[in-house]
């Protein structure tokens, strides 16, 4: 058994770690009203160094919330419109035949996706052809043209939003495009009194105005942090228990599992949740990862890597809600109490 | 061995207590010591209730077959105590590990992870973390026995039951009826052995005979067994009486041998003498003399009386107190009843019928004649109780042959066919029947000719 030894954080850097973030949430809560959960995912996820997709009805505030962010950081930042008649040498770069000094030769124009934020706004308005240029950007880090591979800058997330409702014109994320964003981030609608606190401080609904509050060195710190965040084995555990169950054929699974799931998470499910439960703890201001946090990321790190069963959407069962299940039913430390044990509420 | 810096958390594990914050070291060792004790809970009642379920078995078995051992049957409620051996060694083998002791502890009392994470690595900077302040103070959980004790119940209520069931008695089988039977004879014999009335030799035939019956009467139970017993009891009579009749011959002839005072020219004398040779052969013969003093057997047996006074006198004195104590050994015997009778079944008590004694007072006894006017009303011949359901094989029964048979009666059924009736004739016979209309139709002039030419040939 290979054994962690590395000390853990020291109160000061996870002080001070939980205060670059709470920046960076703060800002995010006075932009995005009513959201404080999607954007805590996201901040996660971003501290776990993943991509985001954003899933949501028009006008909930998905691009605005990647905007902020993008405003809030120092890094770079690109955005790419996904439209039906997309190439994905729009996304990649090219090379282009130039004149250079009175010979021609061919000259690499780096795409959009040479940037560290890149926002796919309607990423399912793309043929799947054009998905498939950010196939091996979001796992690699790096793009491979004509033969060439050129590494990416880093950090480099993608965030992407996609319209759940509108089919015609559309192409739903393949499996393997899907399974290469650590959450799928459903963005809700928001309460009366959040219209209404929108309709009374802003004009034509414009945010406020942004400064920056972390550099690209600032983020690598918040990151080697979150490297260092300690997750205990019976967490790990759970965790692996947990993506265990949405297998169908895992004698953990709960029924609902068995008869709606065709397909359960891949291990990089697992990777997904404890690179955002280290994130989130580290939000929280603990230098370890408890039950709660996993149980927090479980929903958005693997409800879109579920293969679902038609009988499922009849059934009207969705991702998150047979996570809820799952997560009811998957015990957080595997052998519990005796029978005649019962924990106090 | 445990050191000072070990927390003791079972029996053979141990968790270093510098990797464990010293405020959490109580809350892990009582939840630890709770463990087990649920787990103990957890394996006892099903220890028990299998422990009660096979105490109530042994229980059930006892008040059926085995009635000694009905005053030790209420130990069997000690039972469970069996049980807590078995489960506490299997809550010592299913003992959590020291991990799980601490991941439990983790889970259920707040400490969000910093619990494991303080006992996987050592740092104290985060042991005053206010999770683990927390987890310090949370409530251990709360003991639910009766989830488990449930199945306990109805495995008690059985041993309970069993043991408070009434204790089985035998009934009385033809074993019994068999001995009751004999019961009689044996004792006889016995007396009439301990007043050396019997020889060994008869002592051995009666034995055999005495078996017989009780054998008999165990393989079948009617009157023949009874009648058995009568018989034997007849002819031990029928020895006594001819003993008794020995004896009173040889004294009355001893009497008369004595009166003729034993003078060889008295032809008395002689005859006396005689006739008390033949009384002491037949006293011989019936076996009376078996008990008698070695000097009248010597001289029995040489079959020659002695002829002078003196020795007569002292042979008559002598045989004198023998045949008197011979007859009052006979008048002693209580077996017979003080007579020679005929059997008297009413002496042996069936089963369930109480004291065979005073059986004719008895109201209801004796049959429909004879019983008391005030008696329950019973009417004889009623069956004995293991003659009660006795299968009874029925005569053979036999084919009647074919040639006695005759009919009982003709029954009017089969058709008479007159092929020489003619359809009209039929129709006529049936007009009633079927309707006057149908036959005598007749047929329209127009359609008189279509119908002739149809049967025209």
């Amino acid at each position: 058994m290979i054994t962690d030894t590395r000390p853990l954080l020291d109160p000061d850097a996870v002080g001070t770690a939980q205060t670059s973030i709470a920046r960076v949430v703060d800002a995010l809560r006075r932009v995005i009203l009513g959201k404080e959960d999607t954007i805590d995912e996201v901040v996660a996820a971003l501290l776990g160094r993943g991509h985001v997709l954003l899933e949501g009805l028009p006008g909930l505030g998905k691009t605005e919330l990647v905007k902020a962010l993008s405003r809030l950081l120092s890094i770079d930042f690109r955005r790419i419109q996904f439209t039906p008649d997309l190439l994905p040498t729009d996304i990649t770069g090219s090379h282009i035949l130039q004149d250079v000094d009175g010979r021609k030769e061919f000259a690499f124009h780096a795409g959009p996706v040479f940037t560290n934020l890149l926002l796919a706004d309607e990423i399912n308005r793309a043929s799947p052809k054009t998905q498939a240029a950010l196939l091996e950007a979001m796992q690699e880090r790096r793009v491979t043209i004509f033969g060439e591979t050129r590494p990416l800058p880093l950090p480099f997330f993608v965030l992407a939003t996609q319209n759940p409702i509108e089919l015609e014109g559309t192409y739903p994320l393949p499996e393997a495009q899907l399974d290469r964003f650590m959450f799928k981030v459903d963005v809700a609608g928001v309460d009366r009194a959040v219209l209404e606190e929108i309709l009374t401080t802003r004009v034509h609904g414009e945010p406020p105005v942004l400064t920056p509050v972390l550099d690209a060195a600032g983020l690598q710190r918040l990151f080697d942090a979150v490297d260092a965040v300690h997750m205990p084995r019976a967490v790990a555990n759970y965790t692996s228990r947990l993506v265990a169950a949405t297998h169908p054929e895992s004698s953990d699974a709960p029924p609902q599992v068995r008869q709606f799931v065709k397909y359960g998470s891949s291990p990089r499910g697992a990777i997904a949740i404890g690179a955002a439960a280290r994130g989130l703890a580290l939000m929280r201001g603990k230098p370890n990862v408890g039950f709660d946090e996993i149980r927090r990321v479980a929903p958005a790190a693997l409800s879109h890597r579920l293969v679902l069963d038609y009988s499922a959407r009849l059934e009207g069962w969705t991702g998150r809600r047979l996570l809820a299940a799952l997560i009811e039913a998957v015990p957080a430390v595997e052998r519990g109490l005796p029978q005649t044990l019962e924990a106090r509420t | 061995m445990l050191g000072d810096n070990s927390v003791r958390l079972a029996d053979d594990s141990t968790v270093p207590a510098d990797r464990v914050p010293a405020s959490l070291i109580p809350i892990v060792r009582r939840f630890s010591r709770r463990l087990r004790i649920g787990l103990f809970l957890d394996a006892f009642p099903q220890w028990a209730a299998g422990a009660l379920l096979a105490a109530g078995c042994a229980a059930l078995v006892c008040r059926l077959f085995v009635p000694a051992a009905d005053p030790y049957l209420f130990w069997l409620l000690a039972a469970p105590a069996l049980a807590i051996l078995p489960a506490a060694v299997l809550s010592i083998r299913r003992a959590y590990r020291p991990e799980e002791v601490l991941a439990l502890v983790d889970a259920l009392t707040g400490g969000d992870g910093a619990v494991l994470t303080l006992a996987e690595r050592h740092d104290q900077a985060w042991s005053h973390a206010s999770q683990i302040s927390r987890a310090a103070h949370a409530a251990l959980p709360r003991f639910r026995p009766w989830r488990r004790f449930t199945i306990v119940v109805p495995a008690l209520a059985f041993l309970v039951i069993a043991v408070l069931l009434p204790q089985r008695t035998p009934t009385a089988g033809p074993l019994p009826i068999a001995d009751d039977v004999v019961s009689g004879l044996s004792a006889t014999l016995k007396e009439l052995q301990s007043h050396d009335l019997v020889t060994p030799e008869e002592e051995k035939q009666l034995q055999q005979e005495i078996e017989r019956v009780r054998k008999a009467a165990q393989e079948r139970m009617d009157a023949s067994a009874w009648e058995a017993a009568d018989a034997v009891k007849e002819k031990m009579a029928a020895n006594a009486a001819a003993k008794r009749d020995a004896a009173s011959w040889a004294q009355e002839a001893l009497a008369r041998y004595s009166a003729a005072g034993g003078s060889a020219g008295n032809p008395d004398a002689a005859s006396a003498k005689a006739e008390l040779s033949k009384a002491l052969e037949a006293l011989a013969r019936s076996g009376a003399l078996a008990g008698a003093p070695l000097d009248i057997q010597k001289m029995l047996a040489a079959g020659k009386l002695p002829g002078d006074a003196a020795s007569l006198g002292k042979l008559a004195a002598a045989l004198g107190q023998y045949l008197g104590d011979a007859q009052g050994r006979l008048g002693d015997v209580q077996g017979f009843g003080g007579r020679a009778s005929r059997f008297d079944p009413s002496e042996f008590a069936a089963a369930g019928e109480g004291d065979g004694a005073g059986a004719g007072n008895t109201p209801g006894r004796g049959g429909i004649t004879r019983g008391r006017a005030d008696a329950k009303l019973t009417y004889g011949q009623e069956s004995l109780p293991a003659e009660r359901f006795k299968a009874q094989a029925l005569p053979p029964g036999y084919v009647r042959s074919p040639d006695d048979w005759a009919p009982v009666v003709n029954m009017p059924g089969a058709p008479i066919v007159a092929p020489e009736a003619s359809g009209r004739a039929a129709a006529r016979a049936y007009a009633e029947d079927a309707g006057q209309a149908a036959w005598r139709r007749t047929l329209a002039p127009r359609h008189q000719s279509a119908v002739k030419k149809y049967f025209k040939p």
